[in-house]
């Protein structure tokens, strides 16, 4: 932000750890978020001077010290260049926030919270504030074996915390194996639904895991939300890239979401809109991994 | 009786097909001499008179810059130092006005000249004058000897909002001795200035160096900061002593058809912030991606619509501007327009989308029109209506830019109670610009819907007085 002699604040970092493989925790400064965000809600961040604006959920903060720790998954340039090149003690260019609405505080009951990859880290304060007022919560979290994360956090702060790690097969692609993740999700969601009653499914992952398990959710007819992740760029409603198609209407991810009913969406075209990019975005990838080696760092 | 001279002294140009290659200004402005020349066709009509005045919303005395232009013949720089304190006594911003006003529908369109003849180039004037005193450094000369006069009141104003009106809002309240705080949601400020207005009329540079002027002024910028998210109004209440809120419409119209959300259609606010604000034009220099192919059809006919179909063109694209009426009714600038068709824009007239068609991937592919016809009757800003005939037409396409208008934004008056709006989100306000709580005013696009800078600029002005009565009579 500008003061009044035109310098830039920034937000610094406090604390930068790989928490997992490809799994980066920032505690960021940013007491103006930290006041005020509630479950549910995320930010959207610029961490370089070309930088993108990219959405990620604060998961932990503390309103008084006025920081935040967001987690953020190594799958593109952004994500990447942040991982390889922010250290701690350096700052990030913009922190907005927080956006979105509040995930609903209610008493739904029994309730199976679904973390997807580093989705769970998301889940973590929803659940952890349902289970406060009195739900009976249980997070399950599916993702690669390397990539398990929060473990103890989940264990301190829900009734039932279920981890199923896949295995990577290093003689298959990343696609192939990110199959096996969708199988033990369903798997495990429908073993969970047969032995058990619950009152509320949630779950927060990439699209196509979340049309999955909701395929499997809706057999059973159990009420079910999800947080969409569309591609956003402002956050704040103005331009619509998150637009999203809700019960048979055209709402804005940032303003109307991120949570949704998962009965209500229009799975396909979610699927679709978030892979309008994929080919330039590999492309701003690849070309950041030849300067990294040009310089030699990899 | 004075000598008229009917023509206008040209500004040069970029020639089309240099400009069109990249994003830098197109209309090269006046030079001393030029507008020393343009300078000498004004007639200098009384100032209690002049049109050109009454047609300006912020009546900025413009005989009486072009006056001081012509008496200091032999030194620029005082010439160019008296008209900008001419000017800055009603428009902080004047390199922008200059830039973006619609001249032709306001003081130009005014200008008792233009009876005859072509009216004064009153916007290129006022933009050469910022210009001149942006480039040997007269502006800040100028701004220093303000600088002395204000006298710190104690009082302190939040504005909400870093667009025109806001901007303007907050430089006239800075200079009656308020501490003021702009609250931005974005992270620059500008408002349509920062993300709608393209580099090739309106230069990111100028901007920067117009908003410094605000921090001389001793205006603190928070971006980042989405009031109603990162902090409400009651809240703010408790720390300023008044508010100003002026967070424009900023928030798109799209149409209510079958394949809106097909990959490849943009509303001209996404596809504009990604280009000006994110620079998605340097990809992948800039990370932010965007995709344009072949054929870029642009719906609507708004200087919005203008500056999308410009950039689309820019980034090698075949456009096409789609509009539901004719040609006489489009609203964007003359100017713009010209330069468009010159830059080969091609134009629709009379076609009304129906259906955004996709392929198997969620892509669009075509979009279909239904063919218009006017009527004789008027609608209620004066154009003539129209109806469909019945027929229909089908035009391939890639991408898609929606550029029929905006509203304002849900986000501030959803999280402000008691903050009384209409049914189309524009907020209700007094004849003091004062909505329903006290203290708090608004102005720009979020009173008016979607409008002008300059209407904008106009109303952060106001408000400013507005807000000096409000604070005077309550402490006293």
């Amino acid at each position: 932000m500008f003061t009044n002699s035109g310098v830039f604040i920034m937000y610094k970092i406090l604390e930068k750890k790989e928490i997992a493989m490809r799994n980066t925790w920032y505690k960021i400064y940013a007491p103006h978020v930290a006041k005020k965000v509630q479950p549910g809600q995320f930010v959207i961040v610029r961490a370089f001077p070309n930088g993108e604006r990219i959405p990620l959920t604060p998961i932990m903060w503390d309103r008084e010290e006025g920081w935040i720790v967001l987690v953020a998954f190594t799958k593109g340039k952004t994500t990447m260049k942040m991982a390889m090149e922010l250290k701690e003690g350096d700052e990030i260019l913009n922190v907005a926030g927080p956006l979105g609405n509040p995930a609903p505080m209610e008493k739904f009951g029994k309730i199976l919270a679904i973390g997807a990859y580093v989705g769970i880290a998301e889940v973590y304060p929803i659940a952890k504030a349902w289970q406060e007022i009195g739900n009976d919560v249980t997070t399950l979290h599916v993702t690669f074996e390397p990539m398990v994360i929060l473990k103890d956090y989940f264990e301190k702060a829900v009734s039932r915390h279920i981890v199923e790690p896949v295995k990577i097969d290093q003689e298959k692609s990343f696609q192939e194996n990110t199959k096996n993740v969708t199988k033990a999700l369903t798997a495990k969601v429908k073993e969970l639904l047969d032995n058990e009653n619950w009152d509320l499914v949630f779950m927060v992952g990439p699209p196509g895991d979340q049309k999955a398990v909701f395929e499997v959710v809706k057999k059973y007819g159990i009420p079910m939300k999800v947080d969409l992740h569309p591609i956003m760029v402002d956050g704040t409603g103005m331009c619509g890239a998150c637009r999203v198609t809700v019960g048979g209407e055209v709402k804005f991810a940032c303003v109307d979401g991120p949570e949704f009913d998962a009965y209500l969406v229009d799975w396909d075209e979610l699927i679709h809109r978030v892979g309008f990019y994929s080919k330039l975005e590999k492309l701003a990838l690849e070309k950041y991994m030849e300067e990294l080696k040009a310089k030699g760092v990899i | 009786m004075p000598k008229l001279i009917k023509e206008r002294v040209p500004t040069p140009e970029r020639p089309v097909e240099e400009r069109i290659k990249d994003f830098d200004e197109v209309n090269l402005g006046y030079t001393w001499e030029l507008a020393l020349k343009e300078a000498e066709r004004c007639l200098q009509c009384p100032v209690e008179y002049a049109p050109c005045i009454k047609g300006c919303p912020v009546n900025i005395n413009i005989p009486g810059f072009i006056k001081a232009l012509r008496e200091n013949k032999d030194n620029p720089r005082k010439a160019v130092k008296e008209a900008l304190r001419v000017i800055w006594a009603c428009n902080s911003l004047p390199a922008i006005t200059g830039r973006v006003c619609p001249q032709e529908d306001q003081c130009e369109g005014a200008c008792v000249v233009g009876k005859v003849g072509d009216p004064v180039n009153i916007g290129k004037l006022e933009r050469f004058v910022a210009d001149y005193a942006r480039q040997h450094g007269i502006d800040d000369e100028l701004l220093m000897e303000e600088i002395k006069n204000i006298k710190k009141n104690g009082k302190k104003v939040a504005v909400i909002g870093a667009g025109p009106a806001g901007l303007t809002c907050a430089a006239e309240l800075a200079k009656m001795g308020y501490d003021v705080t702009i609250y931005e949601a974005l992270h620059e400020p500008g408002g349509v200035l920062a993300y709608g207005i393209p580099e090739f009329r309106l230069p990111k540079e100028i901007l920067r160096k117009e908003l410094k002027k605000l921090s001389i002024l001793g205006v603190k910028i928070k971006t980042d900061h989405i009031v109603g998210r990162t902090v409400t109004i009651p809240e703010l209440l408790k720390e300023y002593d008044a508010i100003f809120i002026g967070t424009g419409a900023g928030t798109p119209k799209l149409l209510k058809i079958p394949g809106i959300n097909l990959n490849g259609i943009y509303s001209a606010n996404e596809f504009l912030t990604r280009i000006n604000l994110m620079k998605a034009y340097k990809f992948p220099e800039y990370d932010t991606p965007i995709i344009v192919g072949k054929r870029v059809i642009v719906i609507g006919a708004g200087n919005t619509a203008m500056d999308a179909a410009r950039s689309a063109l820019r980034l090698g694209a075949e456009v096409i501007i789609a509009y539901r009426r004719g040609e006489e009714d489009m609203t964007a600038r003359i100017e713009e327009v010209q330069h468009a068709k010159e830059e080969g824009v091609k134009f629709m007239f009379f076609v009304n989308p129906v259906e955004f068609i996709g392929d198997e991937n969620g892509r669009v592919k075509a979009v279909k029109f239904e063919k218009m016809k006017p009527l004789e009757e008027r609608d209620s800003r004066g154009k003539r209506k129209i109806i469909g005939t019945g027929e229909y037409v089908t035009v391939e396409t890639d991408t898609v830019v929606i550029a029929i208008g905006q509203t304002p934004n849900r986000i501030i008056w959803k999280t402000t109670p008691g903050l009384k709006v209409r049914e189309n989100g524009t907020i209700v306000v007094d004849e003091n610009l004062m909505t329903s709580i006290p203290g708090v005013f608004a102005g720009g696009d979020a009173i008016r819907g979607e409008a002008t800078v300059i209407l904008a600029m106009g109303d952060g002005r106001k408000a400013a007085k507005a807000i000096h009565e409000y604070l005077s009579k309550k402490s006293a």
